[in-house]
């Protein structure tokens, strides 16, 4: 029901919106998807990865490379989006989920900045340093209340799915992976299969937003795939909290909101953002979310909140 | 393609392990003894860089001196950084024990950014190290020979220290069963402090090693903790030995790669990590895990 009105409000929200807040609001919806993306990953399966970077900017490219070079309509290019980072998700998760979680974490982060190298050096594909530029999407794709509906109907249906899958029967066999994997394997869950399941989903979710921050900012360059990428839905989730479902979403737009100030006054983002990320994991480590929710059971509205989480 | 050529380029590729050896031989120490993976690895490898430079002011004849004083610096930069930052979170589960060394990378280079500007940092070739030596007739630099040196010594030292001290017990100790260790009376706190500062030693001392070669730049950071990434993949984390082969097979294949296929000279790496992963994922000196987790 919260979600509902969540939703209704952010429906509303729409025409009351400038110009920019509507780009802002585009952007926090996409950021949103992608960590919640990652989220599914973190909170499910415990899996950290520091390379969610390579199927956003893969999402991206796709769109980019098909509009520019294809001639494609924009929308079209949203399932291959998927489709390619889904692809790669599985080609990376078969090589990363091998072994245990602090391999993962390593490998997803080298993959991911093998991909941006390439991306980077490959100029008569992807444009190299210069990027895909001028993408601008036709007709009533580039209005932005449009836009803003499009990113919000999307984002809408991923969420829906994140919070159908985190009931399904899958998402109880990913969680009993997570906390106890042995007893898990042995009641017959196949935890290579499963895991890799939740890779592609999270990585296919991330190559959406990827695609839509492209068509958004009208141009995709290989900063999409670099690693400081990969750590902004990292923030975004714990900051927002990574065990509360809408955490990652809250995350993002304190997050974006953090970054119009902060890049107003200074260059140095990324040392704002690991100053942030450090204190936030010594001091907070269930984000604004967990607070909140700890604040909601100190002082109990009646009973209908006994369930946590979501 | 004469015999020298094929040597220098078997010295170019030994030379570069010797580097990634140092770089990654803590990373592994630091696992093996903290079970924590250190992703701002790179990050301490590349303030070796940049302290070679700030401390020499980009002059070669301190180049002795700084050498030593950056590995004294990373010692006690090691050691700081577990005091302040990496005790607060043994006790949390892992994913926040790497999110904070993850955090740190995200600060120090940002932080280099701000003291030293985006721009490359280059050191001239120390006085010692000037002329070419001749290997078949092939001239190759002699500062190969130097690197090489520096990293056998270490490994060396760190053989004996590690099999043949009291320290370096406690330390192969920690590794297998840490609560005993602290049963039996060693303060594994303090350990953890000496181990943590003599890994980011060796790190600091492999990136301003590689500095006469190659210019420092910001960047440099996360190249280089996937480099050790990669290293400790190949040869088994928490392996001593393991990085030393690790770092030895990169060498030799960036070298070859470079040689044969110079525009995908950079994913040969990468290819054999995922062949080791693919046929024997703890690496090819590691021990398999008893439980997979």
């Amino acid at each position: 029901m919260r979600l509902l009105w969540f939703f209704i409000a952010l429906v509303v929200l729409g025409p009351w919106l400038s110009e920019y807040g509507l780009k802002l609001a585009s952007e926090a919806l996409i950021l949103g998807l992608y960590a919640m993306a990652f989220n599914l990953l973190f909170r499910q399966t415990g899996l950290l990865s520091f390379g969610q970077a390579a199927f956003f900017g893969l999402g991206a490219y796709t769109m980019a490379l098909l509009v520019a070079r294809g001639g494609w309509p924009f929308p079209a290019t949203l399932p291959l989006a998927f489709l390619v980072s889904a692809l790669g998700a599985l080609v990376i998760g078969f090589l990363s989920i091998r072994l245990s979680r602090i391999y993962f974490t390593m490998l997803t982060l080298a993959f991911a900045q093998l991909l941006y190298a390439v991306a980077h050096k490959w100029y008569a594909f992807t444009g190299g340093d210069n990027g895909i530029t001028d993408l601008r999407p036709p007709g009533i794709w580039g209005e932005s209340l449009f836009y803003y509906y499009a990113v919000l109907f999307l984002f809408a249906l991923g969420v829906f799915f994140l919070w159908a899958l985190e009931r399904s029967p899958f998402g109880y066999a990913l969680r009993a992976l997570r906390d106890n994997r042995a007893r898990a394997e042995a009641v017959g869950i196949n935890a290579f299969g499963h895991l890799l399941l939740a890779f592609v989903i999270s990585g296919a979710l991330s190559g959406l937003a990827g695609a839509l921050q492209g068509a958004l900012q009208r141009s995709v360059f290989p900063d999409y795939l670099f690693w400081t990428r990969s750590a902004e839905a990292i923030l975004a989730t714990i900051l927002g909290g990574s065990g509360v479902f809408l955490g990652p979403a809250i995350g993002a737009t304190v997050f974006l909101l953090l970054r119009v100030v902060v890049q107003a006054n200074t260059e140095y983002w990324p040392f704002f953002l690991g100053t942030l990320l450090l204190l936030m994991v010594l001091f907070f480590p269930k984000g604004l979310g967990g607070l909140a929710l700890e604040m909601a059971r100190k002082w109990p509205k009646g009973e209908r909140r006994g369930a946590s989480g979501s | 393609m004469d015999l020298g050529f094929y040597a220098l380029q078997l010295l170019t590729g030994l030379a570069y392990a010797s580097t990634l050896f140092l770089l990654s031989v803590g990373l592994s120490l630091i696992f093996g003894a903290m079970g924590i993976v250190n992703f701002a690895h790179g990050s301490f490898y590349m303030l070796g860089a940049y302290f070679l430079y700030a401390f020499t002011r980009g002059q070669a004849d301190g180049f002795w001196g700084g050498l030593l004083l950056v590995l004294a610096t990373g010692f006690v930069i090691g050691a700081f950084v577990e005091r302040i930052f990496i005790r607060r979170v043994y006790a949390r589960p892992e994913e926040y024990q790497i999110l904070l060394t993850y955090a740190l990378l995200l600060i120090i280079e940002d932080l280099v950014r701000f003291f030293f500007g985006t721009g490359y940092r280059a050191f001239p070739m120390p006085q010692a190290f000037a002329g070419p030596l001749f290997l078949f007739g092939t001239p190759f630099p002699s500062y190969y020979l130097f690197l090489i040196g520096l990293a056998a010594i270490s490994a060396l030292l760190l053989g004996l220290f590690l099999y043949r001290t009291r320290l370096g017990a406690w330390i192969r100790a920690a590794t297998q069963d840490r609560e005993m260790l602290e049963a039996l009376g060693v303060n594994v706190p303090l350990l953890y402090t000496v181990v943590f500062g003599m890994g980011i030693a060796l790190a600091a001392l492999g990136g301003a090693a590689l500095l006469p070669m190659q210019a420092a730049t910001p960047g440099m950071a996360v190249d280089a903790v996937i480099n050790a990434f990669i290293v400790v993949v190949i040869g088994g984390l928490a392996s001593v030995w393991g990085a030393l082969l690790g770092a030895v097979l990169i060498g030799l294949v960036q070298a070859l790669g470079v040689l044969f296929l110079p525009e995908w000279a950079m994913v040969f790496p990468f290819a054999l990590m995922a062949l080791v992963l693919l046929l024997r994922p703890w690496g090819l000196l590691g021990r398999p895990p008893a439980v997979r987790t």
